[in-house]
C-alpha cells in the first residue's frame, strides 16, 4: 500500500468561503446559522438555515456557464480551485491522466432540477433546458471540476446521505492507496437550501427550534431539539507520498484509514445501540492497524438531534471503551450546521488542519449535560493540544455509517 | 498500514429486471431471441413528450421482496433495485443472516428516485410546503437504492453509490470490487438500477438531444447503424453478488465468472460530447488491461455501450480500434442496448450481468436493429444474431455524460 497525504484543502462553507476564515471561525467558536434568506420562508416559524455568505458564481466560472450550473456545482468548482491552489499542484507539470476527481454529493443540482420541474408544469416539455441533463446529474461537479483542471484520472460521484462526504474522501483515498490514481481531488459539496426540499426536510419534524437562530444547534446538550441545514463545499487533495516529497509539498496530515457500513435497520433512524457507526469506526480502525489510545480527536457527527448525539455516543464508549474518556469529541456543525454531502468533507479537512495546527475547535453552545452524553465534547473554547491522530465520523439516512483517520504528519 | 494480502474476486449471484425480461433468465434467454423490449410508452402520459417509445421492465412483482408498507417508501429505481438484489442473493445462497456485518452493498444509480421528485413537486405547488412528504428527501436521494437493500436484507458492511452518469452502475460494481480486493468485506451486492422513464427525465435527454426522435419501437434503438440518430431511455437493474473468492470455495458456491480488472477515467472534454476519438474511453480500457496483466488480444468479446447516437458509437468504435489495434477486427462487440434501450445508470449492472452470462454459456447476443453499415463503424458488432464463442475474457464498457469512462473485465472460471 503507499502511504497518502493531504496537501491541499478548499472550504466554502457558512463560517467562511476559505480555508483561512473558516479555520478561524471555528477556532472563535463563531456561529454560522442565520434566518434563511435564499427563498421566502415564512410559511414556517422557525427558519433557520446556515447559508454561505457573499458566494459569486461569477468569481469561480465564465459567465456563460455561470449561467448553466447548479449552485451546488458552483461551490465544489470554487472549493476545488482553491485546494488546487492552496496544494501548488501545478496541473501543467502533472501527468493529467493520474490526477482524478471524486466528490460526493447528497443531492445533486437540487435548484436546478426544480427550476426546470417548474418549467415543464407551466410551459410545455419543449421548453426545458437543453443544458438540464449534463448539469443535474450528482456527477456533474465531478466532470466540471475534470474540465475545469484537466483532470483526466478516474472520476465519479459518491452518494451516502450525510455520509456522503466522508466515503467519498475514504474512496478517493484508496484510490490513490491502491495505485489507480497518484493525486485525487476529493471532497463533497451540497446545496440544499431550496423551498421543495427545506419543505422536505421540514416535514420529518428533524429540525431544530430557537429563538435565537445563533443558539439553533447544541450538540450533545440536553436541550438540543433537532438539525439545521447548512450549505458549501469541502475539497481535500489527496497525494501519494513520494509524489508530493518530490515536488517539495506543504503536507497537512497523512491519511490513516477509512471505513463504512450501514446500520441495516431503517431508513430515517440510527439504530440505538450505534452498531453501525461503531462498526465503521471498527474497520477504519482495524484496516489502519490503530488502537483506541493512539487517537486523541473525533471530530463527531453530532447533529443535534437528540437520537443522533446520544447514539453517537454509546458508539464512541462501545469501540473507545475505557480511553473514551480521554477522548476529545467535539462537533463542529455546531458552528456550519448539517451540510448534508458536504459535511463528510469539510469535517475531514478540519481534522486534517486539527493535526497540522494542533487546536482543537469546540462544540458550542454547550451548557447543560446530557446523562446520555458523557464524553469530553470541548465545550465552548476551543483547545490547544498536541493530536497526533485524529477521526470524522459521519451517519446518514438510509443507514449509511463512514469514519476517516488522518495523523499528524511525521516523516517517518 | 499493515501489508494487505490481495484477494481475488468472483461473482456469485446475477439478478436483472430489463426491458425484455423482470428476471436473469428471461432476459437472457430474449436477448438470444433477439426480441426487442422497446415499447411505446405506458408507465407516463407522453402525449406532449418529443420521445414517445420506452425500454420498461414488464409487469414484475413487487411482493416476493418488498411488503405493501416497505413498497410505498420507495421509488420505482429502487424497488427494481431490492428486487434485482432478491434474484441475485436468492441465487448466491450466501448466509447473510449469520455474515452480514461482512457483506455490503453498492448500487450506482444516475439521478435516482426522479419520479417522487416530480410528483412531489406538484404537492409543493398545488397544495403548498406543509403538504411536501417526509418521504420526499428519503425517497429521491440516489443513495437510498443501496440504502433500502442494506435494510431489506442485512447488509452491515461497507455501503454507499457510486454516481458517474451512464457509468454509474459500472462504477459501482468496480468499485464493490475494489472493497473485497482490499478485504473490507467478504461479499458486496453490486451494481445499477434506474427509473427514468419519467416526464421530466424524458424531456430533459429529449431537448439535449440525446434521445432518438423515431417513435417507432421497433426501429427506434439501432446501435452501429448508419441511420442511428440518438438513443431509446431504457429502466431497469443488474445486481451482482460480488464475493471472495476463497469465501465462495469454501462454502462451495456456484461461480459464474472471475471479475478480472477495472479502470476508469475522465475524459475532462465536455459535459456531454465524448472526447475526440474517443481518447478517454480507451484509456480507461487500457487502464483495466494494465492493472490485470493481460492484452487486449486476449479479449473474446466486448459488451459495449453502444447508445444508438451518432457520437458515442462512432467514438467507441474508435476507441476500441485505438485499444485492439488490428485485432478490432477480429473481436465481436455488441450492444445489449439495442433490445433494452439505455438504461443510464442501470446499464453497468445489467450490461456486466449479461457480459458473465455471455461467459457462463459461451454464447453472445447480438445487436439488433443494425441493417444500415456505417463506414465509421466497421467492427463485428454480432448484427447476424447470436453466436456461440469460447470467451476466456470479455469486457464490458459504459461511457457517462460529463466525460465518465469505466470498463470492467471478468474472466472464466476454471476453478
Amino acid at each position: 500500500m503507499r502511504r497518502v497525504v493531504v496537501t491541499g484543502l478548499g472550504l466554502i462553507t457558512p463560517v467562511g468561503n476559505d480555508v483561512a476564515s473558516t479555520w478561524e471561525s471555528l477556532i472563535a467558536g463563531r456561529s454560522g446559522l442565520g434566518l434563511v434568506s435564499r427563498f421566502d420562508a415564512s410559511a414556517y416559524d422557525h427558519p433557520i438555515a446556515a447559508e454561505v455568505k457573499n458566494f459569486n458564481i461569477a468569481e469561480v466560472v465564465d459567465s456563460k456557464l455561470a449561467r448553466k450550473i447548479d449552485l451546488s456545482s458552483g461551490f465544489a468548482l470554487a472549493a476545488s480551485h482553491q485546494a488546487l491552489a492552496d496544494a501548488r499542484l501545478d496541473m501543467t507539470q502533472e501527468d493529467t491522466s493520474r490526477v482524478g476527481v471524486l466528490l460526493g454529493t447528497g443531492m445533486g443540482s437540487a435548484h436546478l432540477i426544480i427550476e426546470q420541474q417548474q418549467i415543464l408544469d407551466e410551459k410545455g416539455p419543449r421548453r426545458v433546458s437543453p443544458f438540464l441533463v449534463s448539469h443535474m446529474l450528482p456527477d456533474t461537479a465531478t466532470g466540471l471540476v475534470a474540465i475545469a483542471t484537466g483532470a483526466r484520472g478516474p472520476n465519479f460521484a459518491v452518494t451516502a446521505a450525510c455520509a456522503t462526504g466522508g466515503a467519498a474522501t475514504g474512496e478517493a483515498a484508496e484510490m490513490v492507496a491502491r495505485g489507480d490514481a497518484d493525486v485525487m481531488i476529493a471532497g463533497g459539496y451540497e446545496a440544499p437550501l431550496q423551498p421543495i426540499y427545506y419543505a422536505g426536510f421540514n416535514a420529518m419534524k428533524a429540525l431544530a427550534e430557537h429563538e435565537d437562530p445563533t443558539k439553533a444547534l447544541r450538540p450533545f446538550d440536553s436541550t438540543r431539539n433537532g438539525f439545521i441545514l447548512g450549505e458549501g463545499a469541502g475539497v481535500l487533495i489527496l497525494e501519494e507520498l513520494e509524489h508530493a516529497k518530490a515536488r517539495g509539498a506543504r503536507i497537512y496530515a497523512e491519511w490513516r484509514a477509512a471505513g463504512t457500513s450501514n446500520d441495516a435497520y431503517d431508513m430515517f433512524a440510527a439504530a440505538e445501540d450505534g452498531h453501525g457507526i461503531a462498526q465503521a469506526m471498527r474497520l477504519a480502525m482495524s484496516r489502519g492497524g490503530i488502537e483506541p489510545t493512539d487517537i486523541q480527536y473525533i471530530n463527531a457527527h453530532g447533529t443535534s438531534t437528540p437520537l443522533n448525539d446520544r447514539v453517537e455516543t454509546r458508539a464512541i464508549r462501545e469501540v473507545f471503551g475505557e480511553a473514551a474518556d480521554d477522548l476529545m469529541v467535539s462537533s463542529t456543525k455546531s458552528m456550519h450546521a448539517h451540510m448534508m454531502g458536504a459535511a463528510g468533507a469539510v469535517e475531514a479537512a478540519v481534522i486534517a488542519l486539527v493535526c497540522h495546527h494542533g487546536i482543537v475547535p469546540p462544540t458550542i453552545n454547550y451548557t447543560n449535560p446530557d446523562p446520555d452524553c458523557d464524553l469530553d465534547y470541548v465545550p465552548n473554547e476551543a483547545r490547544q493540544a498536541e493530536v497526533r491522530m485524529a477521526m470524522s465520523t459521519s451517519v446518514g439516512l438510509g443507514g449509511h455509517n463512514s469514519a476517516i483517520i488522518f495523523s499528524k504528519w511525521e516523516d517517518a | 498500514m499493515p501489508e494487505l494480502q490481495e484477494r481475488r474476486v468472483v461473482v456469485t449471484g446475477i439478478g436483472i429486471l430489463s426491458a425484455v425480461g423482470a428476471g436473469r433468465d428471461l432476459t437472457w434467454t430474449n436477448l438470444l431471441a433477439g426480441k426487442s423490449g422497446i415499447v411505446n410508452t405506458t408507465l407516463v402520459e407522453v402525449e406532449d413528450l418529443p420521445s414517445r417509445v420506452s425500454g420498461q421492465v414488464p409487469d414484475f412483482d413487487l411482493s416476493t421482496y418488498i411488503d405493501r408498507k416497505g413498497a410505498r417508501r420507495m421509488d420505482r429505481f429502487t424497488h427494481l433495485a431490492v428486487c434485482a438484489a432478491g434474484e441475485a442473493l436468492d441465487h448466491s445462497g450466501l448466509d447473510v443472516a449469520s455474515e452480514g456485518d461482512q457483506i455490503g452493498c453498492m448500487i450506482g444509480s444516475g439521478i435516482g428516485g426522479i419520479g417522487t421528485l416530480e410528483a412531489e413537486f406538484d404537492v409543493f405547488f398545488h397544495k403548498g410546503p406543509n403538504r411536501v412528504s417526509p418521504l420526499l428527501v428519503p425517497m429521491f436521494i440516489p443513495d437510498m437504492a443501496a440504502g433500502q437493500t442494506s435494510i431489506r436484507f442485512g447488509l452491515r458492511g461497507p455501503n454507499y453509490n457510486t454516481v458517474s452518469a451512464c457509468a454509474s452502475g459500472a462504477d459501482a460494481i468496480g468499485t464493490a470490487y475494489e472493497v473485497i480486493r482490499r478485504g473490507d468485506a467478504v461479499a458486496m451486492v453490486a451494481g445499477g438500477s434506474e427509473a427514468c422513464v419519467t416526464r421530466m427525465s424524458i424531456a430533459a435527454f429529449a431537448n439535449s438531444q440525446a434521445l432518438s426522435k423515431n417513435n417507432d419501437p421497433l426501429t427506434a434503438s439501432r446501435p452501429f447503424d448508419l441511420d442511428r440518430d440518438g438513443f431509446v431511455i431504457g429502466e431497469g437493474a443488474g445486481i451482482l453478488i460480488l464475493e471472495d473468492r476463497e469465501h465462495a470455495e469454501a462454502r462451495g458456491a456456484e461461480i459464474y465468472a472471475e471479475v478480472i480488472s477495472y479502470g476508469q477515467s475522465a475524459d475532462a472534454f465536455h459535459v456531454t460530447a465524448p472526447s475526440e476519438n474517443g481518447e478517454g474511453a480507451a484509456r480507461a480500457m487500457n487502464m483495466a488491461l494494465r492493472k490485470a496483466d493481460i492484452a487486449a488480444s486476449d479479449i473474446d468479446y466486448v459488451n459495449a455501450h453502444g447508445t444508438s447516437t451518432p457520437l458515442n458509437d462512432k467514438y467507441e468504435t474508435m476507441s476500441i480500434k485505438t485499444v485492439f489495434g488490428e485485432g478490432a477486427y477480429a473481436v465481436p462487440v455488441s450492444s445489449s442496448k439495442s433490445m433494452i434501450g439505455h438504461t443510464l445508470g442501470a446499464a453497468g449492472g445489467i450490461e456486466s450481468a449479461i457480459t458473465i452470462l455471455s461467459i457462463v454459456n459461451q454464447k453472445i447476443h447480438g445487436t439488433i436493429h443494425l441493417q444500415t453499415p456505417d463506414p465509421d463503424c466497421d467492427l463485428d458488432y454480432v448484427s447476424d444474431g447470436p453466436r456461440d464463442l469460447p470467451i476466456k475474457y470479455a469486457m464490458s464498457n459504459s461511457l457517462g455524460f460529463g466525460g465518465h469512462n469505466s470498463s470492467l473485465i471478468f474472466g472464466k472460471y476454471e476453478g
